[in-house]
């Protein structure tokens, strides 16, 4: 995907630190977001991925660095003049006001008309699906409605950047997808550049141009979905996106743009440098996505590599089963995943299996 | 063991009937009898029949029952917005400045005056405004003044002076319980679209805040327009107010119909003006959850 790399800039962090007392919140912070793009700061709890959306806000101020927005330096900046708008987490929808009144609250100082505003303001809420409910009190809406309030009140004063911290997170599992789908459409219909704080990396798969993966104040990664789910950087944020299975492995030679290891149970492996992120001084494993490995069924070949195992543990989701295999008569387990198609019936635990796999699957950490 | 709901009903009454004995004697007779004693034939010292209006045109007939009770009424309005707007600066520092840890201890320190009793704490406004008081011989040593201020002289501003000092506490608790439950993302919020903090508390903080200010409103006009002790002790008693003389009827002159009508009207008088309160405050909750 290269959707991001021919964009201007709308965000750039230099080096940004912020410390709360001694709390060390913001770890040198360095990046670039661009105009256009939908962007999510993805990571656990704790990991600075609100304080840094919110010194973009100007809610926060920064110890040291640089943040600028569309070429301008936000030093000094307060949060009331700064082109961008936030979708608080619980929406901040006021109370004493009534939908339309929410949705035109930042309109005060703006020059147009009262029916032109009221005509924006119909318009806004219209393409938030909102269509009609101007008149109601801002108590008597639903999460979902709540949250269509705030993007449209956020929307209709055109920011350079749309702020969204968790703001799918109070909704319910169905709710939340739907949201998500709805927010993608809205972000390629207004073109302005969104960004998603969001602890969830489903989620942020789903709707992220690109992603920056946040732990202890630093950021691990920024990459696109893609990269970042087949190439993760380090051993910790394979972990945190998506599932991954981690098998010891032994560095038997680096030559080139070849790395040879011998991995427990796979056997010898020769893969590409691209395959092997930069060294983090950790012990080698090799990483391996459940999906990435395939059950080999009756006079079924592998097309690349295979490997004996025994099954485990099965756990069926209907339309997909999870098999955890132990590898090759050794003690390492494997977690793989099988669709349910006809003609493949589910295997019980303890039925010796083929796996097969692919050596450019494999990540290497080390 | 099933209880019929008949049974169920006499252990409810059983259960509350402590608190309604209470309710009863202490309030419900009391009124009652006032009430009672408004629309009888007065002797000195004693009530008869028959039943009579007589104690009402009596009052509706003289303009200075009438000129009493809208001075009352006037002085316990002022003390109101007094005490309301200077609590409010008090409220809000308390709630969006002080650190949550130290909130408590601060209402604390506001609740202090509240130690001593009501009638020493106006006694000694006396002894600091009064003739040669406190005040009046700082202001003269200091060479500002050279006669006497004699302050409490003044009459009714030193009555509202008084009073607003006495029941500016009552009015900060309601108003800061109002404004924590102000949800702080919602002032960020208005600063995110656009306002600066000052209109931010304009359009959120206040309106939002309200109910609270009503509450307090409420809570300083009752007790002030019937407020007794301030007008006999400060202002040299020359300014009396309801209770002053509905004290005058009912002890001195003993005329118990007359004074207990003056009661009735003066009470129906708050509760007129209690209900705006209340309707104002509608108009504000009405809009929240």
């Amino acid at each position: 995907m290269t959707f991001s790399d021919d964009r201007p800039t709308m965000i750039e962090f230099k080096d940004v630190h912020k410390y709360y007392g001694d709390y060390h919140a913001l770890r040198g912070i360095n990046g670039t977001i661009k105009a256009g793009e939908f962007f999510s700061l993805l990571g656990p709890s704790g990991c600075g991925k609100t304080t840094l959306l919110r010194t973009i806000a100007g809610f926060e101020d920064i110890s040291s660095g640089v943040i600028m927005i569309d070429g301008k330096d936000m030093a000094g900046v307060a949060a009331n003049v700064r082109p961008t708008n936030m979708v608080f987490q619980s929406y901040a929808i006021f109370p004493h006001m009534s939908v339309e009144e929410n949705v035109g609250f930042g309109l005060r100082k703006d020059p147009r008309s009262k029916e032109e505003k009221a005509k924006a303001v119909a318009e806004a809420l219209e393409m938030v699906g909102l269509k009609g409910f101007g008149k109601r009190a801002a108590h008597a809406l639903s999460g979902g409605q709540r949250q269509r309030v705030a993007l449209a009140r956020a929307l209709i004063l055109k920011p350079k950047v749309l702020l969204l911290d968790e703001p799918l997170s109070a909704l319910d599992k169905k709710m939340r997808e739907h949201m998500q789908v709805e927010l993608i459409k809205l972000q390629r219909q207004v073109g302005i550049t969104f960004i998603l704080v969001t602890h969830d990396q489903e989620e942020a798969l789903v709707m992220s141009d690109r992603i920056a993966v946040m732990f202890e104040g630093e950021i691990a990664q920024l990459a696109d979905p893609e990269t970042l789910y087949r190439r993760p950087a380090t051993r910790k944020v394979a972990d945190f996106i998506g599932t991954m299975n981690f098998i010891p492995a032994e560095i038997l030679s680096e030559a080139g743009d070849k790395v040879e290891v011998n991995a427990k149970g796979l056997g010898h492996v020769a893969l590409d440098i691209a395959q092997a992120p930069e060294k983090t001084g950790e012990a080698p494993v090799v990483g391996l996505r459940p999906e990435t490995l395939t059950l080999l069924y009756d006079d079924q070949k592998a097309p690349e590599r295979e490997t004996d195992g025994v099954i485990d543990e099965v756990i069926y989701f209907g339309d997909m089963t999870y098999y955890d295999v132990y590898l090759g008569g050794t003690d390492v387990e494997v977690r793989l995943s099988m669709r349910n198609v006809p003609g493949r019936p589910v295997l019980d635990v303890g039925t010796k299996v083929r796996v097969a796999w692919s050596p450019s699957a494999l990540v290497l950490f080390r | 063991m099933a209880q019929t709901p008949g049974s169920e009903a006499r252990t409810g009454l059983k259960l509350i009937s402590p608190t309604a004995i209470y309710v009863i004697l202490l309030l419900a007779v009391p009124l009652a009898t006032v009430l009672m004693y408004s629309v009888m034939t007065g002797g000195r010292g004693n009530v008869s029949l028959p039943l009579t209006f007589e104690n009402y045109t009596e009052l509706a007939s003289k303009s200075v029952y009438g000129y009493l009770l809208l001075k009352s009424l006037m002085v316990a309005l002022i003390v109101t917005a007094i005490t309301v707007l200077l609590a409010y600066p008090v409220a809000y520092f308390v709630s969006f400045h002080v650190k949550p840890e130290r909130k408590s201890l601060w209402l604390f320190l506001i609740t202090i005056p509240f130690w001593t009793s009501y009638i020493i704490r106006v006694s000694l406004w006396f002894v600091i405004l009064g003739y040669d008081g406190v005040l009046d011989k700082t202001l003269m040593a200091l060479g500002i003044m050279d006669t006497q201020l004699n302050f409490s002289s003044y009459g009714i501003p030193a009555i509202i002076f008084v009073l607003a000092h006495a029941y500016a506490p009552f009015a900060v608790l309601p108003i800061f319980v109002s404004l924590e439950k102000v949800d702080r993302s919602l002032l960020e919020a208005g600063q995110d679209l656009g306002e600066s903090r000052w209109v931010t508390f304009l359009r959120v903080t206040l309106p939002l805040s309200m109910p609270g200010v009503i509450a307090a409103a409420l809570i300083v006009f009752i007790p002030t327009v019937g407020d007794y002790v301030t007008p006999k002790l400060v202002g040299d008693g020359k300014q009396p107010l309801i209770a002053n003389f509905i004290e005058t009827q009912l002890l001195k002159l003993q005329d118990f119909p007359q004074g207990s009508a003056f009661a009735v009207v003066s009470m129906l008088m708050v509760a007129f003006v209690s209900v705006l309160f209340v309707l104002a405050n509608k108009r504000f909750i009405g809009g929240q959850k």
